[in-house]
């Protein structure tokens, strides 16, 4: 599908490709494990508000965060398209939420920018930058940031809050 | 080179095999001259010296030949068991250690010279000629006179079941089965002729006991008594099948006024004088062979089994949707898928379990090296101590059986060191010059019970008092006014040690705190009990596993979440009206005393089933507090797996992790102590405003 990018001796990236809130996003195909479709997630009480919960994956627990609760987009409704992208970073294994996930793409690395300082209101801290292809803008994520930054913060407030 | 695997195996075999020497060389110590434990030794001692050649260690060879010749020795009673001797032995031993620790790569060079030497002069100080009457192997020795029937003696409860067995037309028969005498694998035959005895009746003695018949520890024949309802002349056609049996007899056990009186079956039956008395216990019945296998590959199984359960939920889905779509016309069909999904729903418990209970080990794991260590302290303090340790085969989850070692080497030093006294001090008292220290494992309901009990001094509460005190750990008037069960605790506080000399087996900066919180750390309790110049007695309580509880599952809304069993105290159903208000606290009176009450549904701001006439409270306790909790529905009790929620969650309040229920969906673990300790911090606030 993306085949005219390659060539040219251009190194690129394999990126996977999902939709949230109607906008298009990539993550590095390396830290994706697996893409389930949605199932029953058991909420977990008194973690933050993205955290949707637990499911079990083959005999895993493994947490779910919504995504777009996450960048405090509009939720969008769960679809039968909707995905839960499980991904694992640093040793952590973890599901995420998506509206859909279209397709695995090549994207040469010099196609990708860095990014502005907002994007459809996301920080640009926890974005890797900007690919545009075919006239199309994928907002590539920074998932060790998207994914760890806050949480950290929040869930040690939490801790604080009970101790 | 050798694989690593390989490598692994010998020196599992090493340790396994030093292991044996240790205990055996205790027995000699102990027993003078025991046959038994000299073939054990000499048989280890080869077995060392075998595999160590095969992987080319040479100073192991060496050092394990010399000891192989002096076991020799003894083995022929050409060597006495002397202090001197055992001394010798159990520093090659440690030496052995040493070299397995310089093969693997620790930092250490060993000598061997020494303990040769020592070897040597042990090996010279034995008479040259060898004693006229020793046999030449002892452990075959020659079979007794002839005689009938089971030559063991029958306790009053073997006869008793005899007894009960009769009435339902079962008959006792001695059965003596004689092996060729050239067999190879006794171990082996014995093995199946059990399996065959046990497959047409009940075998509930032997001669000698069944461990030592199915290790080979006997001579060519051995004996059983087998209550069957089948024909005599069958069993012996069927014992006959097995290789190398080369004579099976049975005579009929008739019971007299409670005495053994062997009617012949056959004439010419030919019985061995029993080597050793069996113990009262039914032996026969436990057959153990064992496979070594990797946790790793064990863990692997586990997630398979997980695997499955989600594929049966499918299945189960896939039933519904299939009955849905095709009607009542496929009904047959339906019927089949549901019953095929059930079936493999039973197995893939079954399959769980099974795997679960083979990731257990015996606690001998961590006892077998106790012995050797309490002599070795006894020595070191001239003191006299008798070591009995009972219940070795009692199981625990292998990650428990890793954490217990260090408590209880602490605990039994304490003992060996504070609690007996030396022989003088003890004759003084009137107590026996050997003090007795006891290690007993066993099982109660879920949880497993591991006991050090030593007849020492005892502890002396007015010195605990006055000790803490001393310390700062407590004031004086708080200490006047401690009961003397809560004044033995004060050990456990940090910082507080009785021995008045720091020595050097206990008190290396490890205190009892210390080991309380290894117990407490996975879910242990432990207690002491101890009277004045009688002794002490601590007891601990450990779950079997760390990874299944028992719970109790309860219902919220639509999710299911567990208690673990042993915080539940009970469960209730009161009327909502019941309910009264403290303030802003809800509490009911339960048999007179009041439990504050909470609702599963607040503390995690979750729907709950609406307010009911009838409310269920799950009844908590925490040491002496105690709390309702209101939940939607009880379920009933399950065995789960705990799972932990991850590092990404971290620790959740008031949850301790998460199961996955039979149908694949999680549910969550509620943490009864963080939640019992917050509802306290609740209280205090409520109390205070």
């Amino acid at each position: 599908m993306a085949k005219g990018e390659q060539g040219l001796g251009g190194r690129e990236d394999q990126l996977v490709i999902f939709q949230l809130s109607e906008q298009t996003y990539g993550i590095d195909i390396a830290s994706v494990y697996e893409i389930i479709r949605m199932e029953t997630i058991t909420m977990v009480p008194r973690t933050p508000d993205f955290v949707e919960g637990v499911i079990n994956l083959r005999g895993r627990i493994i947490p779910v965060i919504d995504l777009s609760k996450r960048f405090n987009l509009a939720c969008s409704d769960r679809t039968n398209s909707s995905r839960i992208i499980i991904v694992d970073v640093g040793g952590n294994t973890i599901g995420m939420i998506v509206d859909a996930v279209s397709e695995v793409l090549r994207v040469p690395l010099d196609s990708i920018e860095p990014p502005p300082p907002m994007v459809h209101g996301i920080d640009a801290a926890y974005l890797r930058g900007i690919a545009i292809l075919d006239s199309r803008l994928i907002i590539l994520l920074n998932l060790e940031k998207v994914l760890f930054e806050r949480e950290k913060n929040e869930l040690q407030e939490l801790t604080l809050e009970t101790a | 080179m050798f694989s690593d695997e390989e490598i692994s195996v010998f020196f599992d075999e090493l340790e396994e095999k030093i292991q044996v020497l240790n205990e055996n060389i205790l027995i000699l110590e102990r027993e003078g001259e025991s046959q038994d434990a000299l073939q054990e030794i000499f048989r280890a001692a080869h077995t060392i010296k075998g595999s160590s050649a095969v992987m080319g260690y040479e100073k192991m060879v060496s050092l394990t030949h010399d000891m192989e010749n002096l076991f020799d020795q003894m083995r022929k009673g050409l060597l006495p068991v002397s202090g001197q001797l055992v001394d010798t032995l159990f520093m090659a031993l440690d030496t052995l250690q040493m070299l397995r620790d310089e093969i693997v790569g620790k930092d250490v060079s060993v000598d061997i010279e020494q303990v040769a030497a020592r070897l040597k002069q042990c090996r010279e100080a034995g008479p040259a000629t060898p004693a006229p009457d020793a046999p030449a192997d002892a452990g075959l020795a020659e079979p007794g006179p002839a005689s009938a029937g089971f030559n063991g003696a029958l306790e009053a409860v073997d006869e008793e079941v005899i007894h009960a067995a009769a009435l339902k037309g079962y008959q006792a028969y001695g059965v003596t089965v004689e092996l060729d005498s050239g067999c190879q694998m006794k171990s082996v035959r014995a093995f199946l002729v059990f399996e065959t005895l046990q497959q047409l009746g009940e075998v509930i003695k032997s001669e000698p006991a069944a461990e030592d018949i199915q290790e080979g520890r006997f001579g060519k024949s051995f004996q059983a008594v087998l209550l069957t309802k089948e024909d005599p002349d069958r069993v012996r056609n069927l014992l006959m099948t097995v290789s190398e049996v080369v004579r099976a007899d049975l005579s009929q056990i008739v019971l007299t006024n409670g005495m053994e009186a062997p009617k012949q079956a056959e004439p010419g039956a030919q019985a061995e004088k029993p080597e050793r008395p069996a113990g009262g216990e039914h032996a026969g019945t436990k057959t153990v062979q064992t496979v070594r296998v990797d946790v790793q590959r064990l863990d692997t199984l586990m997630n398979l089994v997980g695997e499955l359960v989600i594929d049966r939920t499918r299945l189960n889905r896939f039933a519904e949707i299939f009955a849905g779509r095709f009607g009542a016309g496929s009904g047959e069909l339906v019927d089949t898928l549901n019953e095929i999904s059930s079936h493999l729903g039973q197995v893939t418990g079954d399959l769980h379990e099974h795997i679960m209970k083979a990731r257990m080990l015996p606690v001998a794991q961590v006892f077998s090296r106790f012995p050797r260590m309490v002599r070795d302290l006894a020595q070191k303090m001239n003191k006299e101590i008798n070591f009995i340790v009972e219940g070795h085969e009692t199981e625990l989850d292998r990650n428990v059986i890793e954490i217990i070692g260090d408590p209880l080497i602490h605990l039994i030093r304490n003992a060996v060191d504070h609690g007996i006294e030396g022989p003088e001090e003890r004759a003084g008292l009137g107590k026996p010059g050997a003090g007795t220290l006891k290690l007993r494992a066993s099982y109660m309901e879920n949880h497993i019970i591991i006991t050090v009990q030593d007849d020492g001094r005892g502890l002396d509460p007015g010195r605990l008092r006055a000790r803490a005190v001393e310390k700062g750990l407590l004031d004086r008037e708080a200490a006047g006014l401690m009961p003397d069960r809560e004044a033995m605790d004060l050990i456990f506080m940090p910082g507080f040690s009785t021995a008045a000399a720091v020595s050097d087996l206990s008190g290396r900066g490890v205190g009892m705190d210390i080991v309380r919180n290894q117990i407490e750390n996975i879910n242990g309790t432990v207690d002491i009990s101890s009277a004045l110049g009688v002794g002490t007695t601590f007891t601990i309580k450990l779950p079997l596993t760390l990874a299944i509880v028992r719970a109790l599952m309860v219902e919220l809304g639509a999710e299911q979440f567990a208690f673990p069993l042993a915080n539940v105290v009970e469960t209730i159903t009161v009327q909502s009206g019941a309910v009264k208000k403290v303030k802003h606290n809800e509490v009911i009176v339960v048999r007179g005393h009041i439990l504050p009450l909470v609702r599963l549904s607040e503390i995690f701001e979750r729907a709950g089933g609406g307010e009911k006439k009838r409310l269920f409270v799950v009844v908590l306790g925490v040491g002496e507090k105690k709390i309702g909790v209101i939940v939607d529905r009880l379920l009933g009790e399950m065995e789960i797996v705990i799972k932990s929620l991850g590092d990404y969650l971290g620790k959740v309040p008031c949850l301790s992790g998460a199961t996955i229920l039979g149908d694949g969906q999680v549910a969550l673990i509620i943490d009864v102590r963080s939640l019992v300790r917050e509802i306290g911090i609740e209280e205090t606030v409520y109390a205070a405003g």
